[in-house]
């Protein structure tokens, strides 16, 4: 059977009925070529939805709520008349505006230099809301499934029983990539949608035991094991970012 | 329509300001239109308060409210003055100008999401960045499901190809 995208983004999106789920899966478990066009797609929607999370982040709140408490928006209707710049209509075309707003903001946000992998996880991680990762809500094949191809990128041997923590709940695994090494990430969240990621980091790196420490006001446990470099982060205490980081080591 | 039905709407428009100003920005790729946009959105919801359907939800009704006057007033407009601004199918497109960093990825995919055709720009939202699931998306946008699905995977195939 040749799958095509749209499968492939209905498995994804979790739109599949049950018979049509585990024939993909089963393919996907037999197929490398067709396990890296579910990653592409897969990973191309997470930063979809991370972007569109940015953007809310733009919006001109205080001019907003200002004008819905006008007397403007109480008094009968008049003829929708949008303030339509010519600038707009000559330079804009332009989400290019919005782009430019968003893309300030985010270099703002990112404005300190990422010296290493674990200053990059924490700023990205600083973007992440609980609503990120939470609506992610994949079944236990497809959380095994996930896990098996990231762990194959980093050489780890992830399944759901061994990066299992308590209170937190799987919502996705995806790769990313920093100065060429593959990045794992595999994000939980708490009962309140709050993210908290372990990341792998496959960097050839020396040993060193585990260490605490605060990055952009986030506590991240992290540890290095034969060339491999692990990270635990998110809006935790720090007892409890400590506390996943031991158990994660003991069992990976 | 009694004072304080209109103040209770306002109330539970409040905090849907930022949600609807994105999706105007994403249908209209403009800012000043945006804010537009939500406002006249913001006014037609209160004169119409009495017509909200008590068992629905106020931000879906919202929504399919600003959709209406983008589809029906707004865009038609803008497309008369811009001489074809965006077509049925068009893409808006960012004129480059705008360069931050190559490596900043939100940036890159911002600029993606701008170059997709209206319709899979307003798919993806709906879907994910509202958690809309195929089926609301399809009913919200008088589509087919199966149309819902092709606008998501050309939106996320034409992302993957970023990296």
């Amino acid at each position: 059977m040749t799958v095509d995208d749209t499968q492939l983004v209905a498995l994804i999106d979790d739109e599949l009925d049950e018979e049509a789920k585990g024939r993909l899966l089963a393919q996907l478990a037999v197929d490398e070529g067709l396990r890296q066009r579910y990653e592409a797609l897969r990973e191309a929607g997470a930063h979809i939805s991370t972007s569109f999370d940015a953007l809310l982040g733009m919006a001109p709140l205080p001019q907003l709520t200002a004008a819905l408490w006008s007397e403007a928006v109480a008094r009968p209707a008049s003829p929708v008349r949008p303030r339509i710049a010519r600038r707009d209509l000559a330079a804009g075309f332009a989400l290019g505006l919005l782009v430019a707003g968003a893309a300030a903001w985010i270099a703002l946000s990112l404005a300190r230099p990422a010296n290493d992998w674990r200053s990059a996880v924490a700023e990205y991680t600083d973007l992440y809301t609980n609503e990120t990762f939470s609506p992610l809500k994949p079944d236990s094949s497809l959380e095994a499934l996930e896990l098996a191809a990231v762990g194959a990128r980093v050489g780890a041997k992830l399944t759901p029983e061994n990066v299992a923590l308590p209170g937190l709940r799987f919502t996705v695994a995806f790769m990313l990539a920093f100065d060429g090494w593959p990045l794992g990430a595999i994000a939980f969240v708490d009962p309140n949608g709050s993210p908290v990621l372990l990341c792998i980091i496959a960097n050839g790196g020396t040993d060193s035991s585990l260490r605490l420490e605060k990055r952009d006001g986030l506590p991240l446990a992290t540890w290095s094991r034969d060339g491999r470099g692990y990270l635990v982060i998110g809006r935790q205490p720090e007892q409890r970012i400590a506390e996943f980081a031991r158990l994660l080591e003991q069992r990976i | 329509m009694s004072e304080a039905s209109r103040h209770e709407l306002r109330q539970g428009l409040e905090p849907c300001l930022g949600r609807l100003w994105r999706y105007a920005l994403v249908l209209s790729g403009a800012n000043d239109t945006a804010e537009s946009l939500v406002q006249a959105t913001c006014r037609r919801a209160v004169e119409r308060a009495d017509q909200f359907p008590a068992s629905a939800r106020l931000d879906r009704w919202l929504f399919s409210t600003l959709r209406s006057i983008w589809l029906d007033e707004i865009r038609p407009r803008r497309i008369r003055e811009a001489k074809a601004f965006v077509d049925a199918e068009g893409a808006v497109s960012s004129d480059g100008a705008f360069e931050f960093g190559a490596n900043i990825l939100a940036t890159q995919v911002l600029k993606s999401i701008a170059r997709l055709p209206e319709a899979q720009r307003e798919t993806a939202l709906l879907v994910y960045g509202e958690g809309y699931s195929y089926a609301e998306a399809a009913s919200a946008l008088s589509i087919p499901i199966d149309a819902v699905t092709s606008r998501l995977a050309a939106a996320r195939s034409a992302l993957a190809k970023l990296k």
